[in-house]
């Protein structure tokens, strides 16, 4: 253990003993009783954490009240509402984008089903050919010389 | 009743369940947004507007991501930062004023005089903290959070909360170290 590291640990978790890295613990124990540096420091980290819990909050009376007392909107219960819900997840939960993703997409697999088995009055003409091929060997079998006779 | 007994009332609209979870975090909500934004008035607000949101969405709340007190707390912090960056990040000399009486209220009500003008040059460090490290104080030093949690609300890496309550510690420490400096020359001259 270094001055460094030891500086480290007290500045991220602070001078109590409890709150250091359980791997760290013993050496650093070890480290105030034989650096003087460490142990001033220490001492140093300790009278700031004793100083920073002489602060507290000031009291706010009347707030759990109001807290209490405010107008809460009704809670949603219908169908329509869950289901809005599962599909608008919270903004923070981007394992969830799925769900509008599938949203968006449901029109546009609807739209390609619903246009594969309805036609909506859009017809194919049938002349009993189904190839440009056939219909250029039918081509092929008329007897063009006559006409220009 | 645990958290997610409370919170599953909640969502079927148990007031008396919301009551319960109001009583049980307020406190700890209220001081965290008070020494975020340094007034009473705002803080009451937003105070407020944390538990409504605790009601309106309570269902978004899952119990396997996060213990409810860190759920709270990311909520009162988002709302705290929105406010800050609509507002401004700094606290004007009109709520700093009231802030110290408040805080000099908690203060003298023990130790000595020299003991309360080093806590009070301690607490004005705090409060010229960028919110960053502020926050992280805050949440580690006087919520009682583990780093891991203490990131996951402010929603930034370990690494990164890590670097600042390690200067906001340093800091701290430099002020308290040159208040006793000052203390020390001025009894010497007297």
């Amino acid at each position: 253990m270094t001055l460094d590291e030891f500086t480290h640990i007290l500045e991220v978790y602070g001078s109590d003993a409890e709150q250091w890295p359980d791997s760290q613990r013993e050496a650093c124990l070890h480290f105030t009783k034989v650096n003087t540096q460490a142990k001033a420091l220490l001492a140093s980290y300790q009278q700031l954490d004793a100083k920073l819990n002489t602060i507290a909050a000031p009291s706010f009376p009347g707030l759990e009240q109001r807290v209490l007392t405010q107008s809460l909107p009704a809670k949603q219960s219908g169908l329509l509402d869950s289901i809005i819900n599962w599909l608008l997840p919270e903004a923070d939960s981007w394992s969830d984008l799925w769900r509008p993703a599938t949203a968006a997409c449901l029109p546009l697999v609807l739209g390609i089903v619903v246009g594969n088995f309805y036609s909506f009055g859009i017809t194919v003409e049938d002349d009993g050919f189904q190839y440009w091929d056939d219909e250029l060997l039918m081509l092929s079998f008329n007897e063009y010389s006559g006409e220009q006779q | 009743m645990t958290d997610e007994d409370l919170m599953a009332a909640v969502c079927d609209g148990d007031q008396s369940a919301y009551q319960t979870l109001v009583r049980q975090h307020l406190n700890a909500i209220s001081h965290y947004a008070f020494r975020l934004l340094g007034n009473r008035k705002d803080t009451e607000d937003i105070t407020q507007e944390v538990f409504l949101k605790l009601w309106i969405n309570a269902a978004s709340w899952d119990p396997k991501k996060a213990k409810l007190t860190t759920w709270l707390h990311r909520i009162a912090h988002n709302l705290c930062i929105d406010y800050l960056r609509k507002h401004g990040n700094t606290q004007t000399q009109d709520e700093i004023e009231p802030q110290h009486q408040e805080i000099d209220e908690v203060i003298n009500q023990s130790g000595n005089w020299e003991q309360q003008e080093q806590t009070e040059k301690l607490n004005d460090a705090i409060n010229l903290l960028p919110e960053n490290q502020r926050s992280a104080l805050m949440l580690c030093h006087y919520a009682g959070f583990s780093n891991k949690e203490a990131a996951a609300i402010m929603n930034v890496s370990v690494k990164a909360l890590e670097s600042s309550i390690a200067r906001a510690r340093r800091s701290l420490r430099a002020t308290l170290e040159q208040a006793e400096t000052t203390r020390g020359e001025a009894e010497t001259i007297g």
